[in-house]
C-alpha cells in the first residue's frame, strides 16, 4: 500500500471518526449526567440530515439548512424531555423505552416525509473539491469534518473544566441530589443538556449528509457505532468519546478496505477486548 | 380476592390458548402460532430480567441466529436432526459470546452491550450474503414433515412453551435461580458470600440464549423464511416492551404482552398505513401509563414483594444517581441463598 493511498485511508476514518464523535459526545453527556440511554438519537440524527437536505434543496442556502436541521432536532429533543421523558424520570428502564418509541416514532415519520430513497446533501462550493499536499489529494469536505469535530470536542472540554455550567455538570455526573440540594435547578440543566445533544445530533446528521446517504436504517447504523464508541471510550465521558471515535473511525476504514464482509467484526472485536479488559472503558470512571 | 382474580386469569389464558385454536379458522390459528413464538422470546428476555435483574435489548440476536442456523442447514439439505444440533451449537456460541462480552455489567450498560451485539449480529446477517442471503434472506424453509398442519404445529409451539415456562420455574426454585435472584439483588453481597457474580451471569445468560434459540426456531419453521429483519432492533425492542406489558418476572406475562402486541398490530395494520408510528407510541403510552404492566395489576399480590419494586432492579451501571439500589434493601432470596450456601 502506497504511503498516499493509506494517507488517504487514514483521513476517511478520521472523518467518520469525527462523525461519530459528534453523534457521540452528546450520547455520552445525556448518559453521564441524566443517565438515560438515548436510543432516540440516532433518529435524531437522521432527522437532522433529512431536514438539512429538504431545506436546502427548497432554498438553495447550506446555511439555512443548517440551522433549521439543528434548530429542529433540538425542538424535537425539548418536547420529548419535556413531555415525555420527565414522567419516568429515575427510572432507568422505563426512560429508555420512551426512547426507543420515540425513535420508531421519528423513523417512520422520517420515511413518511422524506420517502425511503438514499438522499444526499449537495454541500457548498467552499467545501468541495480537493486539497492537495505534496504527491496526496484529499478531499476538502473530509478534512472540514475532521476541523469541525475537534473544535466541538475542545469547546465541550473547556466549557466543561472552565465554566459554571461545566461544573455543575461535573458535579450533576457525581451526585445528582447533591447538587440539587446546593440550590442549582438540575432539572433545568437536564432539559438543557438534553436539547444540546439532540441538536449535536442534528449537526452530526448534517454533516454527515454530505459524505453518506440519509435512508431509512441509517439511524439504527449510526447507533451501534455511537454506541461502541462510548462502550470503548468509557460512559460519560467526553475524552473517552474522542479517543473511541479515532479508533472506530480508522478501525472501520480499514477494515472494509482489508475485509468487507466481516466489516462488522472490526465494531464488535474492539468491544468485546475492551470489556473484558476495562469493563468500565478506556477513559471510563470507576463506578 | 386478589389472588382469585389472579388464578382464575391464569386459568382463563390457558383455557383460552388450549380450546379457542380448536375450533378457529385457519387464520387465527395462525394469530394464535405467532403469539406464542413471539411470546417465547419474551420469555427468554423475562427470564433473565426475572431472575438475574439483567434487560437484555439484544435477544433477537440470539434467536435469528439460531434461525439463520435452522434455513441454512435447511438450504444445504441436512436431516432434522442435525439442522438441530447446528442451532443449539450456534446459539450456545452466539450467547457465550454475549455473556462473555456482558458478564461483568449490569443495569444500562448490559443493555447497550446486549443492543450492540445484537445489532452486529444484524449486520452481519445483512453482509454474509454467501450463507445468509443477503437482504433478499431464504425462503423455503419448510418445517419437519410432522409439523406441517397449521393446527399440529401450533399445539407444538404451545407444548414447547408450556415445557419451557415449567423448566423455567424449576429452575427458579432451584438453588441455581437462588443464586440468579442473589445476583439481581446484591452482586456485593454474593461476591463477599464467595459467588462468582460474572460466572453466574454468564450461566444466566445461556440459559435464556437456549430459549431465545428455541423461539428463533420455531419462529423460521413458522414464516418460512429468514431475513435480516428477524435480528432487528425492533424485534429485541419488542420483546422487551411485551415484557413491560405483561409485567416483568410474572411467568405467565409474556404471553399477556405478546397477545395484546399481536392483536394490535393485526387489528390496528389493517386500517393505518403507518403502524411503526402507531407502535412507537404505543410504547410511550404503555411505558407511561402502565409501567406496572397488566400482570402488575393482575397478580399484585400473590406473593408479598420480597425485593425491591423491578425497576430499582436495573441496578447500578457506573456512579452514583438519586434512584434507591436494591444493595440497600433486605431480600429473602438472599438469606436463602445465604443459608443454603453455609449449609453446603
Amino acid at each position: 500500500m502506497s504511503p498516499e493511498y493509506l494517507s488517504i485511508q487514514v483521513l476517511n476514518g478520521l472523518s467518520f471518526g469525527a462523525l461519530l464523535f459528534l453523534l457521540a459526545s452528546g450520547f455520552t453527556l445525556i448518559f453521564g449526567l441524566m443517565r438515560i440511554v438515548n436510543l432516540a438519537h440516532g433518529a435524531f440524527y437522521l432527522l437532522g440530515g433529512q431536514v438539512a437536505i429538504t431545506v436546502t434543496a427548497a432554498t438553495g442556502s447550506y446555511l439555512l439548512g443548517l440551522l433549521t436541521a439543528v434548530v429542529a432536532t433540538a425542538a424535537v429533543g425539548l418536547a420529548s424531555e419535556r413531555v415525555l421523558l420527565r414522567p419516568v424520570r429515575n427510572n432507568e428502564l422505563l426512560e429508555v423505552l420512551v426512547t426507543v418509541g420515540l425513535a420508531f416514532v421519528i423513523a417512520d415519520l422520517c420515511l413518511w416525509a422524506f420517502g425511503g430513497n438514499p438522499r444526499s446533501l449537495k454541500v457548498p462550493e467552499a467545501l468541495t473539491g480537493s486539497l492537495t499536499v505534496g504527491s496526496v489529494t484529499f478531499p476538502r469536505y473530509r478534512l472540514a469534518l475532521v476541523v469541525l469535530a475537534a473544535a466541538v470536542a475542545v469547546g465541550l472540554m473547556l466549557v466543561q473544566s472552565r465554566t459554571r455550567i461545566g461544573t455543575v455538570i461535573r458535579a450533576g455526573v457525581d451526585d445528582r441530589e447533591m447538587v440539587s440540594s446546593l440550590g442549582i435547578n438540575i432539572e433545568r440543566v437536564f432539559t438543557m443538556l438534553f436539547v444540546f445533544g439532540a441538536g449535536l445530533a442534528g449537526l452530526a446528521g448534517v454533516a454527515a449528509a454530505g459524505i453518506l446517504t440519509m435512508r431509512p436504517g441509517a439511524d439504527t447504523d449510526i447507533l451501534l457505532f455511537a454506541l461502541v464508541v462510548v462502550i470503548i471510550g468509557g460512559l460519560g465521558s467526553i475524552e473517552g468519546a474522542a479517543l473511541g471515535s479515532v479508533l472506530i473511525g480508522l478501525l472501520d476504514a480499514f477494515s472494509r478496505l482489508w475485509l468487507p464482509e466481516f466489516s462488522y467484526f472490526a465494531v464488535f472485536a474492539p468491544m468485546a477486548l475492551v470489556l473484558v479488559l476495562r469493563p468500565r472503558g478506556l477513559l471510563g470512571k470507576a463506578a | 380476592m386478589r389472588r382469585y382474580v389472579g388464578i382464575a386469569s391464569t386459568l382463563l389464558i390457558v383455557a383460552t390458548l388450549v380450546v379457542v385454536p380448536a375450533w378457529s379458522q385457519r387464520y387465527i390459528v395462525s394469530l394464535f402460532t405467532l403469539t406464542i413464538v413471539t411470546a417465547l422470546l419474551a420469555v427468554s428476555v423475562n427470564m433473565l430480567a426475572g431472575e438475574a435483574g439483567l434487560v437484555s435489548m439484544g435477544h433477537a440476536g440470539i434467536s435469528g441466529s439460531a434461525a439463520y442456523a435452522v434455513a441454512w442447514a435447511v438450504r444445504e439439505q441436512m436431516g432434522l436432526t442435525s439442522q438441530l444440533a447446528l442451532a443449539l451449537a450456534v446459539t450456545l456460541l452466539v450467547s457465550l459470546l454475549y455473556g462473555l462480552t456482558a458478564m461483568r455489567t449490569s443495569g444500562l450498560v448490559f443493555l447497550m452491550i446486549t443492543l450492540a451485539l445484537a445489532m452486529v449480529v444484524y449486520g452481519l446477517a445483512f453482509k454474509w450474503s454467501k450463507v445468509t442471503g443477503g437482504q433478499s434472506g431464504l425462503t423455503g424453509i419448510r418445517p419437519p414433515d410432522q409439523l406441517r398442519d397449521p393446527w399440529v404445529f401450533y399445539y407444538f409451539c404451545l407444548a414447547v412453551l408450556g415445557v419451557v415456562l415449567l423448566l423455567l420455574a424449576v429452575l427458579s426454585r432451584s438453588p441455581l435461580g437462588l443464586m440468579f435472584r442473589g445476583v439481581r439483588d446484591s452482586e456485593s453481597r454474593m461476591s463477599s458470600l464467595g459467588y462468582t457474580v460474572a460466572g453466574a451471569k454468564l450461566v444466566a445468560m445461556m440459559l435464556s440464549g437456549l430459549v431465545a434459540g428455541v423461539a428463533g426456531v420455531l419462529s423460521v419453521w413458522n414464516t418460512q423464511f429468514m431475513s435480516p429483519s428477524a435480528a432487528a432492533f425492533e424485534v429485541s425492542a419488542m420483546a422487551v416492551i411485551i415484557i413491560i406489558i405483561g409485567g416483568v418476572g410474572a411467568s405467565l406475562g409474556p404471553v399477556i404482552g405478546a397477545a395484546l402486541v399481536v392483536g394490535i398490530e393485526h387489528w390496528l395494520s389493517s386500517y393505518v398505513e403507518r403502524w411503526p408510528t402507531l407502535l412507537g407510541l404505543l410504547f410511550i403510552a404503555v411505558v407511561i401509563l402502565m409501567p406496572r404492566g397488566v400482570a402488575g395489576v393482575l397478580w399484585d399480590d400473590r406473593s408479598p414483594r420480597r425485593t425491591a419494586p423491578w425497576w430499582t432492579l436495573l441496578g447500578r451501571s457506573a456512579g452514583a444517581g438519586p434512584v434507591e439500589h436494591p444493595q440497600d434493601l433486605p431480600s429473602a432470596d438472599l438469606a436463602e441463598a445465604r443459608g443454603r450456601h453455609q449449609e453446603g
